[in-house]
């Protein structure tokens, strides 16, 4: 009797696992909607499909691994322990960006058969970045009540957010602001918007611009008392904390943006001070990413 | 200070590894040094409208025609949208055929590559190739 019921009992199992392994590939399926979306109905980012150059769209879907792998272990489709599965976390969500972003140019009209075929891949490809993450985040932030399951996440979460060490936590917020600022910067990047307001700029603006996306992502995360905000340490004052988080991560959103601005062929030819504006303007939106992504992941 | 508004919300640990403060110094220099770049450059700079150098790069038959390559450089600090570039063969002082080019822009001490396709092969002192129009983006 004990061991049928023991068989009954894995099947179910089996069967719990299955359905929280498609609900987990639904929500990622959904993510990659979600925030692929603006980016899909975007003019720029079909035309990038057939003019950027493809050593640089090699370079974004390679780093696009790495950072899903690490992305994946932080909140990926379920819970990962090894490495492994987190690199299959990572692929699952690539392919799922990869088959969405695909699927919803084919539905727009923009993929048509008798286009060569690199400029479907490429086309697809590009997409398949922001569509990638969103799946991963989709994941995380769309799940609502997966009871034991999200309980789970709680705990975790708030054992991670208070580590032992505190290096590896803090490796951990510069990753996510990483992972915020690409994401905004990956919407904003490939209109022709930024590169127009980096013209119109003077470079005084570019200074305020500067000092007002910091304040925003100091003030983002600190002082407006938003759910998942962080406390300044009661103990100490209040400037270590913006040199060691608000700084590195306004540094960080320049790095993104530099990267991303590359990558899209925004900086091809243009001298060193037009470039600095160019990556500032871009940080401006990246840094709200960065510190949302600090209060939402 | 336990108030509600501190549900869900993260302690920072006051003290810090060594390696968040080299993190730190090294983005408030570099965070410094690019307001610091930019400020003074406000401060500074003069602005010039822009001015253009047109420099070939390539000359090439192609099919059904003749192509000519080339930079345009804006050596000033502001930068030109629809810069409209003129190719003209010249026989002569007469133009015996012409061809336009715009650009969506030509950044401040950058430059933009365009070509123009002629229909005849020109002889090397026969193009001229000069900026005709910009507007200020």
């Amino acid at each position: 009797m004990g061991g049928t019921a023991s068989i009954e009992n894995s099947k179910t199992q089996a069967d719990g696992e299955l359905r929280r392994f498609l609900v987990g590939l639904g929500r990622g399926a959904a993510g990659a909607m979600l925030f692929g979306i603006p980016m899909l109905m975007t003019m720029e980012l079909w035309e990038l499909g057939f003019y950027i150059e493809q050593s640089r769209l090699l370079i974004l879907l390679l780093v696009n691994i790495p950072l899903l792998i690490v992305l994946a272990h932080l909140i990926g489709f379920e819970r990962t322990s090894t490495f492994w599965q987190a690199v299959r976390d990572a692929l699952t969500a690539f392919a799922l960006g990869i088959v969405i972003s695909g699927a919803a140019l084919v539905m727009l009209g923009v993929l048509k058969a008798d286009m060569p075929m690199a400029t479907i891949i490429g086309k697809i490809a590009i997409q398949a970045v922001p569509a990638s993450i969103g799946a991963m985040l989709g994941r995380s932030q769309l799940g609502g009540e997966d009871n034991a399951d999200d309980e789970d996440d709680e705990t975790s979460q708030s054992s991670d957010a208070v580590p032992d060490s505190l290096s590896t936590n803090y490796v951990r917020e510069l990753f996510l602001m990483a992972i915020g600022a690409l994401f905004l910067n990956l919407n904003v990047a490939p209109t022709e918007e930024v590169v127009l307001i980096s013209y119109k700029m003077m470079n005084w603006h570019g200074v305020v611009t500067i000092l007002v996306s910091i304040a925003i992502m100091h003030c983002f995360v600190y002082a407006v008392s938003f759910r998942g905000g962080h406390r300044m340490p009661e103990d100490s004052s209040r400037w270590p904390i913006f040199f060691r988080y608000t700084l590195p991560g306004y540094m960080v959103a320049m790095l993104v943006s530099l990267y991303v601005l590359w990558i899209f062929g925004r900086l091809d030819g243009m001298a060193a001070t037009p470039v600095l504006i160019s990556v500032i303007v871009l940080s401006f939106p990246g840094a709200i990413g960065a510190a949302a992504a600090r209060l939402i992941l | 200070m336990k108030d509600t508004s501190d549900i869900g919300k993260v302690t920072e640990k006051g003290e810090a590894h060594w390696i968040e403060w080299v993190t730190a110094i090294v983005s408030t220099l570099i965070v410094a040094g690019v307001l610091g770049w930019v400020g003074w450059r406000a401060v500074s700079e003069e602005k010039v409208p822009p001015a253009f150098r047109i420099e070939i790069t390539e000359r090439m038959p192609v099919e059904g025609g003749y192509r000519i390559r080339f930079d345009v450089s804006n050596s000033a600090n502001r930068t030109a949208a629809a810069v409209v570039v003129r190719g003209e063969v010249m026989d002569g002082d007469a133009a015996v055929e012409q061809a336009d080019v715009t650009f969506d822009y030509v950044p401040a001490q950058s430059k933009a590559s365009g070509a123009i396709l002629f229909a005849r092969e020109p002889r090397q002192d026969q193009i001229r190739l000069r900026t005709i129009s910009f507007t200020d983006p």
